[in-house]
């Protein structure tokens, strides 16, 4: 087997020069999707979307098809590009935002135009300056080129798009905190049922609500077909396409920590962690890898055991964790796992957005559990006290959570996988009362005692091109 | 006296405001309050009564939105506000030996302004660039792949 290969499409030309203009994203290519997209009607598009298994980048993998058949009646309705982006550990869509924006703009008159929207808005991270100033630039382009406005490309629709600037709420990105958000509130997630705003939405409106990544990926799937997109991704052995769940189209792998080269990886899904470690130079320093979280700070963490997992939306969900929204962190042997702990939980406490009780209260109690057993103040039975704490915020066992969004399930996953499959590592902090950071093969708890999947991973077939 | 926005300012706004439903002029709230702060550099009870007032909305509806996100100062600030990244990725590349050298450098802790009222260094969560772990922010511009020289070299810079 040869090296695993990258396979760019929506950064296929990202680094290419000025590739932000409109000129230089015509030249290659942009905007072609409008010459077929007028010709489909609203229903063709959904068959198209919903047929070449697309789904959401943002975190929880909903089949866009899907979503769009959801889409309330009401006048006006309404599209919003979420580009919060601030899982940590997520960085794909700043790219997108500084160096490629006008593939957004082009997504959004797709989705536009097959759900009848004629205002959308892109909530962009406060923190991206230079983001917003790129696209707020190719939008002012798009409307002096008549590709947005009153007549899109020269036809009778009508789309205007607006950004809107966030203030560095991590609450921001969950889609109702977003709408809240634009509607001029606290970011405060709304209670669910409607569970999508495609029902009632921003102004009580139907609204979608898509991750930039998935929105660029409309112009690649008009332009070229659904049958192109589904032969791209993971396809598991005697299972014909179509029947397995969708895998399908490249992932915007965003991969940090320590490793030789960080930076965002585009390849098929299916490829496993091991891979995309090897992909982004490997370990640092030919270390040994000691912890891969798979998916963004919220996703279960995953030891060297596990890292022969392709990394796509079914595989991750069996090994009971989840692609989430891409951003793959990984820590080495020198890593202190109770401390890396720590600083996501420190993050959870200062983001929680306070309106449910179990969450306010329950993340920085969680936090402060791993504070002490970290400062060596650990006391014994700490880390079963943590585990129940955390998952009395939400059960990750039950997958049910005692609070209004999911951001419950973001805190105790994390939690959770961390204490029971590094179990010897806390322990250690508690009866040396210090931090203590073991060899690999000592800190991990074997995968017989916390992490047996309940099923087979399924094979994946391996493609030819994804090898040099 | 009272706070109003300058005359280019105020057409700014008036254009923010056609982005939302006339009858939902609060949607223009964050912008709005960006363009304040802006001008003004923190959003004082002033600034919060201006805004209120364009809105139509109430003066205890700014307070609420102030007060929830960190992007906005309810009181100084300094001239340059300097964001470090404390977050995993930048973490495990070793940020916390920055941000020690930072609060050295300028003798104050997070949260708080130096003597001269030149820097507000703040604390930030992810700022979506891991690969270019440790990172910060200077005003608008993103700096990575920090080093203590290179941070010495960008205070240095500050005025
Ligand atoms: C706590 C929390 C934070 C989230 N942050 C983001 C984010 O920064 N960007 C994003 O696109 N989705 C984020 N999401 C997911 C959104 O709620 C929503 O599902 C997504 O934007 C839908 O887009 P998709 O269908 O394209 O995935 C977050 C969800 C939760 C619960
Ligand atoms: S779970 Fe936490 S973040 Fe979500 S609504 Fe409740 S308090 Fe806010
Ligand atoms: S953790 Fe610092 S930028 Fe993501």
């Amino acid at each position: 087997m040869g090296k695993p290969k990258e396979r760019r499409i929506l950064y296929e030309n990202i680094d290419a020069p000025d590739m932000h203009t409109l000129d230089v994203y015509r030249r290659h290519g942009g905007y072609a999707s409008l010459e077929k997209l007028f010709d489909l009607n609203a229903e063709q598009l959904l068959d198209i979307v919903r047929d070449s298994g697309l789904r959401g980048r943002g975190g929880a993998g909903v089949s866009a098809g899907f979503k769009w058949n959801l889409m309330g009646q009401g006048e006006p309705k309404y599209l919003i590009a979420n580009a919060d982006e601030s899982e940590p550990g997520t960085f794909s869509n700043r790219y997108i935002l500084q160096h490629k924006p006008h593939m957004l703009i082009e997504g959004m008159i797709i989705a536009a135009w097959s759900l009848g929207v004629h205002k959308a808005y892109v909530y962009v991270r406060g923190e991206f300056t230079l983001g917003k100033k790129r696209l707020d630039a190719a939008i002012q382009e798009a409307y002096e080129a008549g590709i947005l406005g009153e007549s899109v490309a020269g036809h009778d629709f009508a789309l205007d798009i607006y950004t809107h600037a966030g203030a560095g709420a991590y609450i921001c990105g969950e889609e109702t905190g977003l709408i809240e958000s634009l509607e001029g509130k606290r970011g405060q997630p709304r209670v669910k049922p409607p569970f999508f705003p495609a029902a009632i939405g921003v102004f009580m409106q139907p609204t979608m609500v898509h991750n930039v990544e998935t929105l660029s990926n409309l112009p690649y799937i008009i332009n070229n077909g659904t049958e192109w997109y589904q032969s791209l991704g993971a396809v598991y052995k005697d299972t014909p396409r179509g029947v397995d769940p969708m895998n399908t189209g490249t992932k915007l792998y965003c991969v940090s920590g320590h490793v030789e080269k960080p930076g965002v990886y585009e390849v098929e899904m299916g490829l496993t962690v091991r891979e995309l470690v090897e992909l982004a130079g490997g370990v640092r320093g030919g270390n040994e890898v000691k912890a891969v979280i798979p998916g963004g700070s919220s996703a279960p963490v995953l030891t060297p055991y596990e890292l022969d997992v392709p990394v796509d939306f079914t595989c991750l969900q069996m090994a009971k964790t989840m692609l989430g929204s891409g951003g793959i962190i990984v820590m080495d042997e020198t890593t202190c796992t109770v401390r890396a702990l720590e600083n996501l939980m420190d993050f959870y406490a200062h983001e929680s957005c306070g309106q449910c009780t179990p969450c306010r209260v329950g993340t920085p109690w969680t936090r402060d559990i791993v504070a002490r057993i970290e400062a060596g103040k650990g006391r014994p039975g700490d880390v079963d006290h943590l585990i129940e704490v955390a998952n009395n915020v939400a059960n990750i066992d039950t997958f049910t959570w005692n609070t209004i969004c999911v951001f419950g399930i973001a805190v105790s996953w994390p939690a959770v996988s961390f204490a029971r499959k590094f179990r010897p590592e806390f322990e250690a902090h508690i009866e040396q009362g210090k931090c203590v950071t073991l060899p690999v093969s000592e800190a991990v708890a074997p995968p017989e005692e916390n992490y047996a999947w309940p099923q087979e991973l399924p094979e994946v077939e391996r493609k030819p091109t994804w090898d040099y | 006296m009272a706070f109003e926005f300058t005359p280019e300012r105020l057409a700014q706004f008036h254009e923010l405001l056609t982005h939302y439903p006339e009858e939902h002029a609060r949607a223009a709230m964050l912008p709005t309050l960006h363009l304040a702060q802006e001008q003004n550099g923190y959003l004082s009870q002033d600034v919060q009564a201006y805004v209120a007032g364009l809105l139509g909305v109430s003066e205890a509806q700014v307070l609420d939105v102030v007060t929830f996100y960190p992007m906005f100062f309810d009181a100084p600030v300094g001239k340059h506000i300097v964001r470090v990244c404390k977050t995993l990725s930048c973490d495990l590349c070793g940020c916390r030996e920055i941000i020690e050298h930072i609060k050295e450098r300028l003798e104050v802790d997070f949260d708080e302004t130096t003597e001269d009222g030149s820097v507000t260094l703040l604390s930030s969560e992810c700022l979506a660039a891991c690969d270019q772990a440790p990172v910060m922010m200077i005003n608008d511009d993103l700096h990575g792949r920090l080093t203590l020289e290179r941070v010495d070299e960008l205070m240095d810079a500050l005025e």
